[in-house]
């Protein structure tokens, strides 16, 4: 079994492939409800996070700490769906958010601006013009968001194990080659990929509590439970957040042990 | 009855500032005795002569010599031997530990001097301090003070008895057998150690309030953090299915997931590697040692099915403390290490060594040690074979903090480090010479047999202990030669009258107790015998009675760090002059109602 990232335009038929995967193999699908997810367990009102995944990255920075908040929360919410296993992700970024993880199948789905046009101009009642230059922006607009939070194009092809073009194929080609491609030995869950994505889960999770009591500018590792935070902090100005970590490791029995690393680059594979 | 002269007011003062100076400590005892060896002379209470004459004495050249024997046989693992069986019998716990080693001590120190038992077994009661991680001040007090109280169980036990015969010879009284004594002594012995295993933990330093702020006490709980961080060595054994259906483990897997440190494994048939390397195979059916906490060793045998053994049984041998052992490694500034991460240095693969964990500005790292990049400045704490230390210790890139103490192990001299020890046994039992010459000799057969160098039998030498007691001498030699003491005597005894014998002999023993702490036990006997013998006549009490009242409470001298086995212990036992009043009062109390108890029901 996999999980099973899908990463889209808007009007590229993605949220349909991805219903229609998640239908075919047993899955459930998550998108935005993990931005629900994070807002009822963090308590931020859903509309700051909505509203900052809309808009232009920049609204996030008028809350403090907003763009590391979000990206944490959403982080934690997502995770913790994955560690459940057989889930397709549609939206941005889903990727970059289990970035890590073996078993995660990365697609992206593009469309013909054409379509994309069409299609928009249906369902809005809008000119072509007008449907056009909407669609040029809100793609600017996305690339714009993953740049400046995950710092890479997500148009890079580099970054998927499938990108698939609907124009020639169809949605349900699309949906066939990704149900063969998940089925492959290298998305299998195994012990060891489980055992990551729960790793990530937790490291995920200590962060957003953290962020949660304004712990920020730190990162986050964990392996087999054995959770590390880094931290630009001097050592000994750290002590509130020693505190809290003190509670977390009471509070969650995942946590095998938790050490804090001052002054020490944050690893690349670290949340 | 001599008169009361300026002179001995002077040395009655100077008494009292030493006192005074012992409890106070504005300066350390040594300095204390070192300030009467210089202050007497000048006050012409002394000659210069007479000054330094402690430094020469047979007690201090004996401590000196008894010393470098005793570090001869530490150097070359003899002392390890000794210590293996005493714990066998032993076991692990304190108590038993201090009866028994306490028992021993005593025993030998019935027959000779009570600083040669005391001195002979300070290395092994060191060894088993550091092995078991017993604070030394718990053990060293008692078995001093049993030393010290085992001279009274035979009459050649200590100086005082040894003496007590030809002081009576004048009177024309009956001589003392060999073993008439004996019944007190044992008395006495039994009575001081249950004192320290019953009242031990209210009297010993170590578990008081006060002695928390101390800086050894510190070290002492720092120590035991640090421990209690590591977790200590455990032997488990992997099952026969611990490789079935999975990837190969490694010995760095285990360390990522269950933080302990695999320090050795045997491959089987029986092929034993220590220090294997990060990505060394662990298979079916072979025996592991691991470096862990308990929590994390437990979990790992429940998880991994592994079976944990109760003690160490395969690597009892290489993970012995004179084997192997753990240091502190501190990043030297400009080391080629700093920046490079411990996976890049590899300490397993070159060395067969393994680090255990990294202290950062009071933080302790145990987890992905390998990614992490070394500072100056960083302490790594590293397990191997004292051997394979060394070899990394000369490559110069980490200062060492922990001493390699074992590096200088010499098993191969150990039949000569017995044989000199059995050499200066038998000069002192058989031939009755001076107990100086005969230490001496073996001292510096020792030497010459290349037991040890010269340098480190200088440096073995405790020189707090050598001007402690030399600086005393001088004292004692004052109190005696100014009439001071016979003054002090006559005006007691006079002053009591004629009284009932038990309270003639209690006033006696309380008499003979307060000199030896002051003067040596031997001129206190000489000075007393006399006195007393000739008071007992007139009050028509048993004269021999008074004579060995005096003979036996001459060693009850524990109140302050005077006697030659307190002022050896002193120093290796971290203690301070308030301890020894501690201990020593209830101790001196105790021996004498016992002492009196004993002589009134036997005699």
């Amino acid at each position: 079994m996999a999980i099973i990232t899908i990463s889209r335009g808007s009007y590229s038929k993605g949220r349909e492939v991805a219903e229609k995967v998640a239908q075919r193999m047993g899955y459930q699908v998550v998108s935005r409800d993990v931005l629900l997810e994070a807002s009822e367990k963090f308590h931020i009102p859903e509309v700051k996070l909505v509203r900052a995944i809309h808009d232009a990255p920049s609204i996030l920075e008028r809350f403090t700490h907003g763009k590391y908040c979000y990206l944490a929360f959403i982080r934690a919410a997502l995770s913790e769906r994955a560690v459940k296993d057989d889930l397709v992700y549609h939206g941005l970024a889903g990727h970059l958010l289990l970035k890590g993880v073996p078993h995660v199948l990365k697609v992206r789905i593009i469309a013909d601006l054409e379509a994309r046009v069409a299609a928009e101009m249906k369902r809005e009642n809008l000119t072509q013009n007008q449907a056009c230059s909407l669609l040029i922006k809100d793609d600017a607009e996305r690339r714009k968001w993953t740049q400046s939070l995950y710092g890479v194009d997500p148009w890079d092809a580099s970054l998927y194990d499938l990108v698939i073009h609907i124009n020639q194929l169809t949605v349900d080609d699309a949906v066939d080659f990704i149900v063969q491609a998940a089925g492959r030995e290298c998305f299998k869950t195994t012990v060891e990929a489980q055992q990551k994505m729960q790793d990530l889960a937790l490291a995920c999770r200590v962060k957003a509590s953290l962020a949660e009591d304004d712990c920020v500018d730190i990162a986050v590792t964990s392996e087999f439970g054995n959770v590390l935070v880094y931290t630009k902090q001097d050592a000994r100005k750290l002590h509130r957040m020693e505190d809290k970590l003190k509670l977390l490791t009471k509070k969650v029995p995942e946590i095998n042990h938790l050490e804090v690393r001052s002054g020490q680059a944050f690893p690349p594979e670290a949340c | 009855m001599p008169t009361l002269t300026a002179e001995m007011i002077l040395v009655m003062i100077m008494i009292g500032v030493a006192v005074f100076l012992f409890i106070v400590e504005w300066v350390r005892v040594d300095v204390v005795a070192i300030l009467m060896m210089v202050t007497l002379p000048l006050l012409h209470l002394v000659t210069p002569k007479e000054a330094f004459s402690g430094l020469s004495s047979n007690a201090v050249v004996s401590i000196i010599a008894v010393i470098i024997i005793g570090a001869g046989l530490d150097k070359t693992g003899v002392v390890n031997r000794l210590v293996g069986p005493i714990l066998k019998v032993a076991g692990k716990s304190q108590s038993r530990i201090v009866i028994f080693i306490s028992l021993t001590v005593a025993g030998i120190s019935s027959f000779m001097q009570n600083i040669g038992a005391a001195a002979l077994f300070l290395p092994a009661v060191q060894r088993i301090s550091k092995n078991l991680k017993i604070p030394i001040g718990k053990l060293l007090m008692p078995i001093g003070f049993s030393a010290i109280l085992g001279g009274t169980v035979t009459l050649v036990g200590s100086s005082p008895l040894i003496l007590l015969n030809d002081l009576m010879v004048p009177f024309k009284l009956k001589p003392f057998g060999l073993f008439d004594v004996t019944p007190v002594g044992l008395a006495l012995v039994a009575a001081g150690i249950a004192c320290f295993v019953f009242f031990g933990r209210f009297i010993l330093p170590g578990g008081g309030k006060s002695d928390e702020s101390s800086p050894a006490a510190e070290e002492r709980q720092e120590e035991n953090q640090i421990i209690d961080e590591l977790g200590r060595p455990w032997e488990l054994t992997t099952p026969e299915d611990f490789t079935h259906y999975r990837e190969p483990v490694t010995v760095d897997a285990l360390r990522r997931r269950y933080l302990i440190n695999v320090v050795g494994m045997v491959e089987p048939p029986d092929f034993k590697v220590l220090g294997p390397a990060p990505d060394q195979e662990i298979r079916s059916g072979v025996d592991l040692v691991v470096y862990g906490q308990e929590k994390d060793v437990r979990r790992m045998a429940s998880e991994e099915g592994m079976e944990l053994k109760e003690d160490l049984e395969l690597f009892k041998g290489e993970l012995a403390d004179h084997a192997s052992g753990t240091v502190e490694a501190v990043v030297a500034p400009r080391s080629n290490l700093a920046g490079k991460t411990l996976n890049q240095v590899d300490l397993a693969e070159r060395f067969q060594i393994t680090p255990l964990a990294v202290y950062r500005q009071g933080v302790v790292y145990r987890a992905e040690l390998g990614d992490l990049p070394l500072r100056v400045g960083d302490a790594i704490l590293l397990h191997g074979t004292w051997k394979r230390l060394e070899l990394l210790h000369a490559e110069g890139s980490l200062l060492f903090t922990t001493p390699l103490d074992a590096d200088q192990l010499r098993p191969e001299k150990a039949m000569f480090a017995g044989i000199w020890l059995a050499v200066a046994l038998i000069m002192v039992i058989v031939f009755k010479i001076q107990l100086s010459v005969c230490l001496m000799t073996g001292a510096l057969g020792m030497i010459l047999t290349r037991v040890l160098s010269i340098d480190e039998a200088y440096q073995a030498v405790d020189w707090r202990t050598v001007f402690l007691l030399g600086g005393l001498i001088p004292l004692g030699i004052a109190t005696e030669k100014t009439g001071t003491a016979a003054w002090i005597a006559h005006t007691v005894l006079n002053a009591i009258g004629t009284v009932e014998p038990i309270v003639l002999l209690a006033v006696i023993g309380l008499l003979a107790t307060v000199f030896t702490l002051v003067i040596s036990n031997v001129g206190a006997t000489v000075l007393l015998v006399p006195l007393v013998v000739n008071m007992a006549l007139a009050a028509h009490t048993d004269p021999r009675l008074a004579a060995l009242v005096v003979g036996l409470a001459t060693s009850n001298s524990f109140i302050l760090p005077t006697h030659q086995v307190n002022a050896l212990y002193m120093g290796p036992g971290r203690y301070r002059s308030v301890d020894f009043m501690k201990a020593g009062t209830v101790v001196s109390i105790i021996f004498l109602v016992v002492m009196i108890a004993m002589l009134y029901l036997f005699y």
